[in-house]
């Protein structure tokens, strides 16, 4: 199972993949490429990739899209500026032909900052609603306490399963 | 009919195919990746799950790259698998990485995260791999993010990363050599000479030396020197060489020093590398010059040196060869050095040709009265090998030894003598070439052997060899009786000889003429006309209205300057340059030892643009310079062969295009014709005294507005920019030389004197010079030092025209002539009358023999 770990630079990605990985917090720097990692979540085993976030790379996330199941996209709910970048990058993958099998679930980290965007306003502002034909799913998280990661994990492992 | 046909056809086809583009205009497929082919099924091999199929691809992919298919297009598919636990899959990937990042230079950046996850690897072969690609990787866009791992490793606890480290450092300062100033490196190259690590002091000291190359960032001080011999010892042979070629660049501060330098190394000249034993070498030579000569200490020291070198003859023949070109600069260094050690430069019949070659010249350096009668039987044996190459070069060596060691000169011509009878033909050409050298060193002494040269007159076909002969003849006409049949003979053939030998020919009939004016009158005007009317030789034709004006205006002149008494030719001809051979004995061991070259002559062209003139700066009289030198050389010297090699050396120093308005005056470019006459013109007629000695014409430009090397050196010469931006009424060129009121206040800074000319680089003068303003009036200041071997004298000074006018309002005719080592300072006053045409500013300076 191959899944990709998206979303604009300093949103939580390596942290969440980390986090995954072996359960702990690790000190990031900003991703120049990309990790992946071996995840096993309920005996089903992810090959999980981390690709950086900066306007430099994302050009490149598309070399990655090919045979990928599901998508984590991870927006920061406290940054409140870049919640419309956010949509735009958004928009712009899931119109790629080789994404349209793939499960999305987005995460609305860093929910323990004050002041951040609420799981349903993330969900407004990156107009989720719009988007049919397509099995997705947000949760609300935070990658630096742990929370909310297992609830979009398995609901990513049910939904893999089903499909296969 | 048939016209209309095809504009019919013709007015149909573009519309089909426009229709059929409408209808798929999913045409642009074909432009996508391709799903079939070899590439795209590496690519799915290389998105395998299964890490050995992945594997397996990476191996393919690199296969494809080795035999030259351009596998770039899977470059984001390669480096998606470099991490890895897999160190054979991670090396097959960085290898991929190193060859492909140039050409997908965006893409590259995607691997920096792996880069610097691999640099915090636990495995530290991992983490010296990362830093060694990273450093292989000359991509602008990712330098910046590899710094902060690279610092990392530079700390890293093992030596083998530390080492790796120290090396990265060179290659990012080739490719940004600010960002390693910025961000410190230099610094931590420094701290890793006092690494415990002996490998590591090495690649430290070998990447600090490669950053100074190109630019000074750190002296070698006392302190790094204990370092560095601490090291010394304990190091790979390679680090060895590393570390002794950091210590040749190091001044000791006094003799204890340099000695104790000496005493800590010299045990390396018993190391098995010849590298290590060459750099030895080279430290041990810039050491003995800097203590006092008459010491115990040199003494031994040369002891300790012949024994390596004599090994290293015993290597295999390149080896052997490198060794000799080191060994022949050590020899004109030091030859006392090796002068106990003539036996192992015998030639042995199995020795490739280049080393015989070689070991030929070395005997001849080390020849003296002692080992003479060895060499000489060497040599003779020598000459009847079947190499013809290696027949002439030992022919020829036996002349030199005749004029080298004079109690040995009678043998050596008997040998020549011999040679000749064998007639083989090129041994004869080659005897005759050197019999006539050695005519001109013991004249009247061999005068007896000349009747067995005319036996072989007819077997002389190379020019040289002619030339020679006709000089010999032209020389002694009054003693040899069909003299004028001799050279009639030749006269024949006139416009089928060679330059030199047409030269030659005119010369020795006018000789002869003047000699014997009864038998050679008809013949002198024969060759007077068809060296004056029948040549487009220009040379050939200046020299005949020399000699014609000469016989007709007064005959006793003539006498005078054609048969002048000439001055012995030196012994010792085809030695280096003093400065050059000092230049190439601190690179012994390197390129520059093997080729005889200073490293910039071959290294960077831009760098070395001498022995061509700028095309735009020649003008005719800068033409006319040259001719006359270079006719002048060959008309009274008639031993080109034993002169060092004298092409003319003209350097193009400097040429800066300053962009400033030409003003307007007339062309004429008679200005300068007056200043090379009286040099030239003498030099012609041979009153210039001592022929043997090459004239050089040197051009050589100066600058003092080159914002670099005027302005740049002096921050209170800054003052003056403004001044020359003014428009000012009399126009920009006077201002900057200070002609008008406003400048005046400021130019009262002298700009220091700069090297106009490197000795190494135009025969052994070396010219300083800058423009200085005294009472309104511009004077060019001249330093001139002699660094050849031989006197120079009659130095005449021109410069190109120019945008500024500037020309010589004098000539620096009182100066002596300048002895060897000799330098002296002049002054010459400039006006800026002369004419106006380029916007360069060249200064001849021309030292005339």
């Amino acid at each position: 199972m191959r899944i990709l770990i998206l979303g604009l630079d300093g949103a939580g990605k390596t942290t969440i993949l980390y986090r995954l990985q072996v359960g702990e917090i690790v000190t990031t720097i900003p991703t120049i490429g990309f990790n992946v990692e071996q995840v096993e979540y309920k005996n089903l085993k992810f090959q999980v990739w981390d690709l950086g976030g900066q306007t430099s790379i994302r050009p490149y996330w598309r070399c990655y899209y090919a045979n990928t199941d599901a998508i984590i996209y991870v927006v920061d709910s406290a940054d409140r500026d870049r919640v419309g970048i956010s949509k735009q990058e958004l928009v712009s993958m899931l119109q790629e032909d080789e994404l349209q099998g793939a499960v999305l679930a987005v995460l609305a980290n860093k929910q323990d900052i004050a002041g951040c965007l609420t799981e349903t306003e993330v969900y407004k502002a990156l107009g989720l609603e719009a988007l049919r034909n397509r099995t997705i799913q947000i949760f609300k998280t935070s990658a630096s306490k742990g929370e909310g990661l297992d609830a979009a994990m398995d609901w990513l492992a049910n939904q893999l399963q089903q499909k296969k | 009919m048939f016209s209309a046909q095809v504009i019919g056809a013709l007015s149909v086809n573009p519309e089909k195919w426009f229709d059929k583009t409408i209808r798929n205009m999913t045409d642009s497929k074909y432009f996508t990746t391709t799903k079939k082919g070899e590439i795209f099924e590496l690519k799915t091999e290389l998105n395998s799950e299964k890490k050995e199929k992945k594997k397996e691809a990476v191996k393919k992919v690199i296969a494809s790259m080795t035999v030259g298919k351009d596998v770039s297009a899977l470059f984001p598919d390669v480096v998606n698998c470099m991490q890895t636990d897999n160190v054979e899959l991670k090396k097959l990937v960085y290898l991929y990485l190193m060859n492909y990042a140039k050409s997908q230079p965006d893409l590259a950046i995607m691997a920096v995260n792996t880069f610097v996850k691999d640099c915090e690897d636990p495995n530290p072969l991992i983490r010296a791999l990362a830093v060694r690609t990273m450093g292989c990787i000359r991509v602008e866009k990712i330098t910046e993010y590899l710094c902060d791992p690279l610092r990392k490793c530079m700390k890293d606890e093992d030596p083998y990363v530390r080492k790796t480290a120290a090396v990265c450092v060179a290659k990012l300062h080739d490719m940004n050599p600010a960002l390693v100033k910025d961000q410190g490196f230099v610094e931590l190259l420094n701290d890793l000479l006092s690494d415990a690590n002996p490998m590591v002091v090495a690649n430290a000291v070998a990447a600090l030396t490669e950053i100074n190359e190109q630019k000074t960032v750190i002296e070698v001080n006392s302190q790094m020197v204990n370092k560095l011999l601490t090291a010394l010892n304990e190091c790979t042979e390679w680090g060895q060489v590393f570390i002794l070629d950091a210590l040749a660049g190091y001044t000791p501060r006094d003799d204890r020093e340099a000695q104790n330098i000496c005493e800590r190394i010299s045990p390396r000249l018993a190391h098995a590398n010849a590298a290590v034993v060459l750099s030895t070498v080279k430290v041990l030579m810039k050491l003995i010059d800097i203590m006092p000569a008459d010491s115990e200490f040199i003494t031994q020291l040369t002891k300790k040196l012949a024994p390596p070198m004599v090994t290293l003859l015993s290597a295999e023949p390149e080896i052997q060869y490198v060794a000799l070109r080191n060994i022949n600069l050590i020899v004109q260094k030091r030859p006392d050095i090796l002068k106990q050690e003539m036996k192992v430069f015998f030639v042995k019949y199995n020795d490739p040709i280049y080393v015989k070659m070689e070991k030929l010249d070395i005997m001849i350096r080390l020849a003296q009265q002692s080992n003479i009668s060895q060499v000489l039987s060497e040599l003779k044996e020598y000459a009847t090998e079947v190499d013809v190459d290696f027949v002439r070069k030992s022919v020829r060596a036996i002349g030199r030894c005749a004029i080298k060691v004079e109690a040995s000169s009678e043998r050596c011509v008997q040998t020549l003598l011999e040679l000749i009878q064998t007639k083989v033909n090129y041994v004869v050409q080659e005897a005759v070439v050197v019999i006539k050298d050695i005519f001109r060193k013991y004249p009247n002494r061999y005068e007896s052997i000349i009747s067995a040269l005319c036996e072989n007159l007819d077997t002389l076909d190379e020019p040289e060899a002619r030339a020679s002969m006709i000089w010999i003849i032209g020389e002694y006409a009054e003693r040899i009786d069909n003299a004028d049949e001799l050279l009639e003979s030749f006269v024949e053939g006139f416009h089928d000889e060679n330059t030199q030998v047409q030269l030659q020919l005119l010369t020795a009939v006018v000789k002869l003429f003047l000699k014997r004016p009864g038998v050679a009158q008809a013949l002198v005007q024969r060759v007077l006309s068809l060296a004056t009317q029948d040549s487009d030789n220009p040379d050939l034709r200046d020299r005949g209205f020399i000699y014609w004006r000469l016989l007709s205006a007064d005959p006793a002149a003539a006498k005078n300057v054609v048969l002048t008494e000439k001055p012995l030719i030196s012994e010792e001809t085809d030695l280096l340059e003093p400065s050059l051979l000092e230049q190439l004995v601190c690179h012994i061991g390197t390129l520059a030892s093997v080729y005889h070259k200073p490293p910039s002559a071959f290294i960077d062209p831009a760098k070395a643009p001498l022995r061509q003139i700028n095309p735009t700066t020649t003008n005719t009289n800068g033409a006319n310079l040259l001719d006359t030198s270079s006719s002048s050389r060959n008309g009274t010297s008639s031993a080109p062969t034993v002169i060092p090699s004298q092409d003319q050396v003209i350097a193009d120093l400097l040429s800066l295009d300053l962009n400033a308005p030409a003003t307007t005056a007339a062309f004429g470019g008679n200005t300068m014709s007056g200043t090379t006459s009286s040099g030239g013109l003498d030099d012609l007629l041979g009153l210039g005294g001592d022929v043997s000695v090459p004239s050089v014409p040197v051009q050589s430009a100066h600058n003092p507005f080159d914002p670099l090397a005027g302005l740049g050196l002096g921050n209170p010469a800054a003052a003056q920019i403004p001044s020359q931006q003014q428009p000012a009424a009399i126009g920009g060129l006077a201002e900057i030389f200070g002609t008008n009121a406003l400048s005046t206040n400021t130019l009262n800074y002298n700009y220091p004197k700069e090297l106009l000319l490197d000795a190494s680089k135009a025969m052994g003068m070396q010219v300083e010079g800058t423009f200085i303003r005294k009472s309104g009036r511009i004077y060019m200041e001249l330093t001139i030092t002699n660094k050849a071997m031989q006197a120079m004298s009659n130095f005449a000074v021109q410069f190109n025209k120019n945008s500024f006018g500037l020309v010589p309002a004098e000539q620096p005719n009182s100066l002596a002539p300048l002895l060897p080592n000799q330098s002296q300072n002049f002054t010459i006053a400039c006006d800026t009358t002369g004419p106006v045409q380029s916007v360069f500013i060249y200064s001849f300076i021309q030292n005339k023999k």
